[in-house]
């Protein structure tokens, strides 16, 4: 929780310790990423949770963890490294709290409202509400990974986050719902 | 106190998977023949991952359409039709509900349901043109959730091209406005009345249906049904379609089953496992 709630000390103490973690330690944070991402799957469709569901949607929603890696490559190999990458990729996944407790809040409402009530709280509440802070939360806690996990100025961790989001995101929108994404934004500007 | 944790929701995301796999069994299939017709449940809009902002596979997509005793589904991917192409392949590989292959045609000015259809068509033309290829490939447009800020594109020559209109949509529960508009647009014209779920994940697939009079349980069966307005859509008190199978059908109405002990077991074993471990996870830094 403390990456999550105060990620800038975190991040600072994080750093100072031992660096050398191998490739279990490593993945294991972005499997947890992926496995969440598949329990949620399960339970928003059946409202329950099946291995059935889970264990495959894990498998395929690995794309999410994988994209982010990349879009991390990217950022952390910019300009030279301070950090081993496996211990990268370890405190990077640390920060993914706002995301996992946003999904978490997203099966509950799935598990617990019936589909017609779910619809509606979905949209106006969870989506554009609940999402919005975490898409700012999650933004701040990556931010203070950039400065103070990797060491970097104001400036250069700003520039690495937005990296990293024009990256991953492109690749995780592109392969959820790239098609469509071109007729909406004509749709948005008119023509 | 980590390890505690940790092992705690260990035992309870096992528990909630393992109940989960026991609650996990579809209904028993029945088929149901009315009047010389089969009656199909069908759901013509479902989005399948990846590329159309939907959560689960084909395959999974296909099971799932199963235990949710539907009989038929149209997977439409958006822009492109591949993804249907192999859910059409899955289901007959297992024997799962008929999946007719097809298209959402997402345009700025409309969104159009191909259902039926081999090749993706094109969405920088004009609704009528879209709908003359559907029909040149041998399947039926349906107007996907025709809200007001869609008529514009229906002109004239659509709507006397168009097959059918989804008239029932999750979007009639969130807002009455938007069920009203739906109801407009069906209006309009003679067409096909369609309850579509535009299952992306969220719910279950075939929440809102159709219940289709087929000749005969087969692709072509389902698309000629459809050519015809032979189908039928609850909405509660409502119906739509043709008003003799409206009457021939009047015991179809879906009521939904309770949930056993253990879905209710797997899903809050489920939610507080994943929220546990989530706290676990971080704790352990």
């Amino acid at each position: 929780m403390w990456v999550t709630l105060c990620p800038a000390a975190a991040y600072r103490s994080r750093a100072r310790q031992p660096a050398a973690i191998g490739i279990w330690r490593a993945l294991r944070r972005p499997l947890f990423v992926a496995f969440v991402l598949g329990c949620t799957m399960s339970l928003i469709t059946s409202a329950g949770l099946t291995p059935r569901l889970a264990g495959s949607a894990t498998v395929y929603w690995s794309f999410v963890p994988l994209a982010e890696m990349v879009g991390l490559a990217a950022a952390c190999g910019r300009g030279g490294r301070t950090l081993a990458f496996p211990r990268a990729i370890d405190l990077f996944f640390a920060g993914h709290g706002p995301w996992l407790f946003w999904l978490i809040g997203l099966s509950a409402i799935w598990s617990f409202t019936p589909p017609i009530r779910a619809f509606a709280l979905t949209n106006a509440i969870w989506l554009y509400g609940a999402g919005g802070f975490a898409l700012l939360w999650s933004a701040y806690v990556d931010f203070c990974f950039f400065r103070f996990a990797l060491a970097r100025s104001m400036a250069r961790a700003g520039r690495d986050l937005v990296l990293h989001r024009l990256i991953s995101w492109t690749i995780i929108l592109a392969i959820f719902g790239g098609p469509a994404i071109p007729p909406a934004v004509a749709a948005r500007l008119g023509w | 106190m980590v390890t505690a944790l940790r092992w705690t929701a260990a035992g309870l995301l096992a528990a909630s998977m393992f109940a989960g796999a026991i609650a996990d069994s579809p209904p028993p299939h029945r088929e149901l023949v009315l009047g010389g017709y089969h009656v199909l449940a069908a759901d013509f809009h479902v989005h399948a991952f990846p590329l159309s902002w939907a959560t689960l596979a084909p395959w999974d997509t296909v099971v799932e359409a199963r235990r949710q005793g539907l009989d038929a589904i149209a997977i439409v991917g958006h822009n492109h039709v591949w993804v249907s192409r192999v859910g059409r392949w899955f289901s007959r590989l297992v024997g799962g509900p008929v999946v007719l292959t097809g298209e959402e045609i997402v345009s700025p000015r409309y969104h159009l349901l191909a259902i039926g259809i081999q090749d993706t068509i094109g969405w920088r033309q004009p609704v009528a043109s879209a709908i003359a290829e559907v029909h040149r490939q041998g399947g039926v447009a349906i107007a996907a959730h025709p809200t007001a800020r869609y008529w514009p594109a229906y002109d004239a020559k659509a709507m006397a091209e168009l097959d059918g209109a989804e008239v029932l949509h999750p979007l009639v529960y969130a807002s009455a406005e938007l069920a009203g508009q739906l109801r407009q647009f069906y209006g309009r014209a003679p067409l096909t009345a369609i309850g579509d779920s535009d299952y992306h994940g969220l719910g279950p697939v075939g929440l809102c249906r159709t219940y289709v009079f087929a000749k005969e349980v087969s692709e072509a069966g389902i698309l000629d049904a459809v050519r015809h307005a032979r189908t039928v859509v609850y909405d509660g008190g409502r119906a739509y379609g043709d008003a003799r199978l409206i009457q021939l059908a009047g015991a179809l109405r879906r009521s939904v089953p309770p949930v056993p002990f253990l879905g209710w077991f797997s899903r809050i074993g489920g939610v507080l496992g994943l929220g546990i471990a989530a706290i676990a996870g971080f704790k352990s830094q």
